[in-house]
């Protein structure tokens, strides 16, 4: 469970706070989208909740937990472990084929070799199989992001957060992407947060959260 | 993190190919350079300490002053119409006996040879050269310098005690037109010549020394002299030839004989020495810079174009140590490799080096072969110097890198 408590977040040169005061729960296992107009602050809290960045004032619980209070290896630990990400710059690295990218956080838990018969089967998931040595720049935009939801999943996390993992994709590799968060929801149970434009894509979700201004609707 | 900078370096196989090549040159070089000049020194550095002795006392040339005639007691006051100049035509170490208790006392003296060092004519036939003779105690001579060692023809113990035998330099014989078992003219100038028989030749390879000097017996040196029983030079050995400086200025308070440390009679070529490794140490900074900017150089590229990776690398749990390595391991990874193929390169060069003839001269050493030093520390410095300079241009950007906040990488959408 994820809980803000007056999350605030003011950045150093603006004036007027990017997020004002923000309560909020996530359950584990919900399907959460996060709309609202360009600078309404989406990304923002998105960072927040994912302990990527730290707020100018309240606080974030992860079960309880604040954050605050984790020192920084754990919080280390905590995104190595629990938590997924994916952005909408496929940030895959280039030196590295599909299955080792796949495998990266693994790597750092040091379980490599026992997590890579389900990194196989997660790029089999995404609809990979075959490009399993590729590199990065032998595979499709659309390919990049689904080798990247596939490395943000290989250590079974408790969240998995996105921000706009589909912007850079055309409307039916958006939807593929969408469609795999919806079957990982439903089959791991993996909380997911995803930040979108797309109206359509935003709706796909169980809870939609709407901000304006920095603010809930 | 090590698969990871492995990955970087093969990704850019011609980037790394060249800053490796320059590390390699560099070590390479110092070895080669190294090896070469400090062959050279020691080489000559040896025949210095162990050729001559470490410290030499020697009689005081004196000038005549009018001081000088105190000959004459019974004479109250002289008067002179001209004044005697000039200098007086032997020269002694007046009080022996105290030099050799004091010498056999000293915890530090590994040995000392008495001896009588005279200028003399060598004549041969029609051929005559000049140059010098050292008469000595065979027995102690070879305690104080390593003379045996450069014996071309003979032993050094073949000198005897007496019977007018002679070990001549190897360039001296040669200039006579004289050769093994033939006999030679020796004359002071003042005392009339009388015959030595050459039994043995040596070679230390230094010219001045090779075609000037010949040894004698010490009693046989002295009857040439027409003065039995003084001696002109101790030769000394010291255990540690490093303290030969301090011993002799201690000796200096208390002496009024002249007393000259190796390092003192040898001072112009110790400040070749100084030069050369001058040369040396720019070569190591040139090393140094170039090797540390590549390293530098690539590396700070590299922290630029990889902030993306730095971010999604955050964002698994990677710690900001973990990014340090990530560059810092690429830096050392170059300077390791370049460092051993360096290492190795400048082995074989060295190698191929000590094989090619010279011209015979003070370069040469034995067989007229290059001296080429393969002393462990050379390596040890060139490795170091390749390793360090690889650490301390990679601790920057890798450094750098680690302080990169993901956020503000994403934020700024990876650029
Ligand atoms: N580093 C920063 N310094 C100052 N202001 C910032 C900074 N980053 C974001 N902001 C401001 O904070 C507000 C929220 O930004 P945020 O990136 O969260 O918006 P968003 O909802 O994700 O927008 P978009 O849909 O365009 O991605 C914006 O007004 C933005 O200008
Ligand atoms: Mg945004």
């Amino acid at each position: 469970m994820i809980k803000t408590q007056n999350l605030t977040k003011l950045f150093p040169r603006a004036t007027v706070p990017a997020l004002k005061s923000i309560n909020l729960e996530i359950q584990d296992g919900e399907f959460v989208s996060l709309v609202g107009r360009s600078g309404s602050g989406k990304s923002t809290l998105l960072y927040l909740l994912s302990t990527l960045d730290s707020p100018t004032e309240g606080n974030v619980f992860y079960d309880d937990v604040n954050v605050k209070n984790i020192s920084a290896q754990e919080i280390f630990k905590l995104r190595n472990k629990n938590i997924g990400f994916v952005f909408q710059f496929h940030y895959l690295l280039q030196e590295l084929t599909a299955l080792e990218n796949v495998l990266l956080p693994a790597r750092k838990a040091k379980v490599l070799e026992q997590r890579r018969p389900m990194g196989l089967k997660l790029l089999e998931e995404v609809g990979l199989k075959g490009l399993e040595k590729r590199y990065p720049s032998e595979l499709s935009g659309g390919e990049q992001q689904r080798v990247a939801i596939a490395r943000a999943l290989i250590m079974e996390p408790t969240y998995l957060f996105a921000d706009e993992p589909t912007g850079n994709l055309d409307s039916q590799n958006g939807q593929m992407i969408i469609d795999l968060f919806d079957k990982i929801n439903k089959e791991k149970g993996t909380t997911i947060i995803y930040v979108t434009h797309d109206k359509e894509f935003a709706a796909r979700a169980r809870r939609q959260i709407t901000l304006a201004d920095g603010a809930l609707v | 993190m090590m698969f990871l900078s492995l990955r970087h370096l093969l990704a850019r196989k011609k980037q790394s190919f060249l800053i490796l090549l320059g590390i390699t040159i560099g070590t390479a070089a110092y070895v080669a350079i190294s090896g070469m000049m400090l062959g050279f020194q020691t080489f000559i550095l040896d025949q210095l300490v162990n050729n001559e002795a470490h410290i030499r006392i020697s009689a005081r040339e004196e000038l005549l002053t009018k001081e000088s005639l105190k000959a004459f007691p019974e004479v109250k006051h002289v008067f002179w119409s001209l004044p005697p100049s000039g200098r007086k035509d032997s020269s002694k170490i007046e009080y022996p006996m105290g030099w050799f208790s004091k010498l056999d006392l000293d915890p530090d003296v590994a040995a000392y040879s008495p001896q009588v060092v005279s200028q003399v004519i060598f004549n041969q036939a029609k051929v005559t050269r000049t140059g010098r003779i050292i008469g000595s105690q065979f027995e102690r001579q070879m305690k104080v310098t390593n003379i045996e060692n450069y014996m071309k023809v003979g032993s050094f113990k073949d000198l005897g005690n007496s019977g007018n035998r002679l070990i001549i330099g190897s360039k001296l014989m040669e200039q006579l037109g004289s050769r093994v078992s033939e006999t030679l003219l020796i004359s002071t100038g003042n005392t009339s010549p009388q015959p030595f028989k050459i039994v043995g030749v040596f070679e230390t390879g230094i010219k001045g020394i090779d075609e000037s000097t010949a040894f004698s017996s010490l009693v046989d040196a002295q009857k040439l002299r027409g003065r039995p029983s003084e001696i002109t030079d101790i030769a000394i050995k010291l255990f540690k030839p490093d303290e030969a400086q301090t011993k002799s200025d201690a000796w200096k308070v208390s002496a009024s004989d002249k007393i000259l440390p190796w390092q003192e009679s040898s001072a112009s070529i110790l400040s070749v020495f100084k030069t050369q490794d001058i040369v040396r140490n720019s070569m190591t900074i040139a090393i140094i810079i170039v090797a540390g900017f590549g390293i530098y150089n690539i590396l700070s590229i590299l922290v630029t174009q990889k902030k993306r990776d730095i971010a999604i690398l955050r964002s698994m749990g990677f710690s900001p140590s973990d990014i340090v390595k990530l560059f810092f391991n690429q830096g050392i990874l170059l300077g390791i490799i370049g460092g051993i193929v360096g290492l190795m390169i400048g082995n074989i060069i060295c190698h191929i080096m000590a094989q090619i003839e010279v011209v015979p001269g003070r370069m040469s050493g034995p067989g007229n072969k290059m001296i080429i030093s393969f002393a462990t520390i050379i390596y040890l410095k060139a490795f170091g110097i390749a390793v360090l300079s690889a650490i301390f241009s990679s601790i920057i950007p890798a450094r750098q890198a680690g302080k990169l906040e993901p956020m503000e990488i994403i934020r700024s959408g990876g650029q």
